[in-house]
């Protein structure tokens, strides 16, 4: 059996993440999953975990966003180079790319973005959270559009980092 | 903005497993869309396979997916559904997500908010119990500490048990045959209760020693009309968890069952409940009384089996009667025939004290024929995720007769195969070919006290 799904890795993330290892590389087929919680580890594919919920709803909760790099590029699918950081939505929401309507907006595609620059907004039911960089570096893609439903996990921004 | 619902409507489906699949196609069946809410570990699953969309409403653990009512309603609403099927477990009882539903005028499928809240509190419940004039175990209200729960204790007469007025479960409940043991308990129930659900309050009921579960599945239009679809047998429980259930009630004489679903349909109408329910009751073997216990305002786990003897599809009657489709359903037009068992799978090892088994099911064969349907999201290959419940699949048996039906379930249960995992399938067949089974002389304490003790021993511990 080549084939590991999601569910799998998402398993395998937990049981890394509870144990007192600090990295875990598996190859089985065509899969090749490399686990650190060391996020300088070198490798060609890293994933790092810790994926973040939205903390109980203040008005404006701030999340930092997850950096999360991925050998599945679930979007458009293209290959994530390796190094960059692909941001995903931390929760279900509706998401919001300017802070009000009319409003400049957060980002764009080719602007510079710091760990802390604000990318967008994800809105439960009024209630909205700011999704962060999280890291340095230059946006190079955008997947969502402003004012759509988007899901937990789903690719939003891809940062290439500062060299 | 979200693209228009068909004219039947669209469903949000805010459950899992097999009853989010069987309100899918239920959803399907009568021309309208269904929109699943999935946490990530139910992604690839069968129902997001079936669903006409599907959305990640969050993480693997259910209090950031299906146990967030906002996330769920915002998911609904950004989807264009009309309607939401809450199912059971989860968030189906919770008044407030009837409530944001309403807000966002999203159709609840189920009860009103307030009667959600009136038969979940079961001091509330046991008032309009009182008030409908039915039978109930001699009982209290809340109890404020011991020496109350003495004093009313020795005026209702031992033995006594303690319930929780915020949940139930077995959660807060405790059996006491005499004042030292209610003493010695009391304390202990009232933090279980307030662990388990928020709220320490409790109340005192005379306890019936040898019971049977039995409770009776009704659908009201909301303004006082109520409908019963016959009773069902649910005394085969471990830790007050239904293992086995059955339609009808074998044991009850045709009088008693005629006064126990006018007393569900009584009480029901007395606060023109709404949507699909059931009312629970203690039936005392021995005098033939029954007593109410609580209300459940959802559709339940075991309605298969009165689906099976009236032909009823109850979650389909659910949602034709929440869009409008119907106005209500007739006494006259619900008839029963046969005898329906449904035994629920569960992966849970029997042999080690029932401890979960999640994992990869390599080989899911389950069995088919005549008189056999089986309920499930399983498949060959599906992974059993460690975050929700244990119960995968439920297999529901119909025959001419009692017998019948259960000679079918023991061939279906010799029929299924289930690999990967372990599941509670051999502890069901020792059951099902059990004397006592067969001749329908068990009670709410007999799997724990007859006949898993003899599986232990025959298992060699």
């Amino acid at each position: 059996m080549g084939n590991i799904s999601t569910n799998d890795i998402q398993s395998l993330i937990q049981l890394f993440e509870k144990s007192d290892w600090r990295e875990m590389h598996l190859i089985l087929g065509e899969t090749d999953l490399f686990l650190s919680k060391d996020r300088n580890a070198q490798t060609q594919i890293s994933l790092t975990t810790a994926s973040p919920s939205v903390p109980a709803p203040s008005h404006r909760a701030s999340v930092p966003a997850t950096p999360v790099e991925t050998p599945d590029p679930k979007p458009h699918g293209s290959k994530i180079p390796a190094g960059w950081t692909l941001v995903k939505a931390p929760s279900l929401g509706t998401f919001y790319r300017a802070p009000k309507p009319g409003a400049p907006m957060f980002t764009e595609i080719g602007a510079q973005v710091a760990a802390d620059s604000e990318l967008c907004l994800i809105e439960v039911m009024k209630l909205f959270t700011t999704l962060r960089a999280g890291t340095h570096g230059t946006i190079r893609e955008i997947y969502a559009k402003d004012g759509e439903l988007v899901e937990f996990d789903q690719p939003l921004f891809l940062i290439e980092p500062d060299a | 903005m979200p693209d228009t619902a068909p004219p039947n409507g669209r469903l949000f489906v805010a459950n899992r497993g097999e009853i989010a699949l069987r309100a899918i196609r239920a959803a399907q069946a009568l021309g309208m869309e269904a929109v699943l809410g999935v946490s990530v570990a139910d992604r690839d699953g069968l129902g997001a396979r079936t669903a006409n969309r599907c959305v990640v409403l969050g993480p693997a653990q259910a209090r950031d997916s299906y146990l967030n009512a906002g996330l769920i309603v915002h998911a609904a609403v950004s989807t264009g559904c009309t309607a939401l099927h809450p199912g059971y477990g989860f968030l189906s009882e919770r008044a407030e997500l009837a409530e944001l539903c309403a807000q966002e005028g999203i159709t609840f499928v189920g009860p009103t908010p307030e009667s959600i809240r009136q038969v979940g509190d079961k001091i509330s419940a046991r008032a309009m119990a009182r008030a409908a004039n039915v039978p109930m175990t001699s009982g209290t209200d809340a109890v404020e500490d011991v020496a109350h729960a003495l004093k009313l204790a020795e005026e209702i007469g031992y033995p006594v048990i303690t319930k929780a007025s915020a949940g139930g479960g077995g959660r807060g409940m405790v059996v006491a045959r005499n004042a030292e043991e209610l003493a010695g308990a009391f304390d202990q129930a009232v933090t279980t209760a307030r662990e388990a659900f928020g709220d320490g309050t409790l109340f005192i009921e005379r306890y019936v020693e040898v019971a049977r579960h039995i409770e009776v599945q009704v659908i009201g239009d909301g303004r006082g009309g109520v409908v019963h679809f016959g009773e069902r047998d649910c005394s085969i429980q471990r830790r007050y968890q239904k293992m086995i259930e059955e339609a009808p009630a074998a044991i009850l004489s045709p009088a008693v069952r005629a006064r126990l679903h006018e007393a569900a349909v009584r009480l029901l109408a007395s606060i023109n409940y709404r949507n699909a329910g059931t009312v629970e009751f203690l039936y005392d073997t021995t005098t033939e009384e029954f007593f109410f216990m609580e209300v459940n305002a959802r559709i339940q786990v075991e309605h298969p089996v009165s689906e099976a003897i009236t032909g009823a599809d109850l979650v389909q009657a659910q949602l034709r009667l929440a869009t409008g489709a119907v106005k209500g359903f007739a006494q006259k037009d619900v008839h029963t025939a046969g005898h329906a068992i449904e035994a629920r799978i569960i992966a849970e090892d029997p042999d080690r004290d029932f401890i979960p088994c999640p994992g990869r099911i390599t080989r899911w064969d389950p069995p088919s024929g005549e008189g056999i349907r089986v309920d499930t999201a399983v498949e060959s290959g599906t992974m059993i995720p460690p975050y929700y419940d244990s119960m995968i699949a439920k297999l529901i048996v119909h025959g001419n007769t009692r017998a019948e039906a259960i000679d079918r379930l023991a061939a279906a249960l010799d029929d299924f195969t289930v690999e990967g995992i372990a599941t509670n399938i051999p502890l069901l067949k020792v059951i099902v070919a059990h004397e006592d089974f067969r001749s329908n002389t068990i009670n709410t304490r007999w799997l724990e006290t007859v006949l898993l003790p003899a599986f232990r021993a025959e298992q060699g511990r």
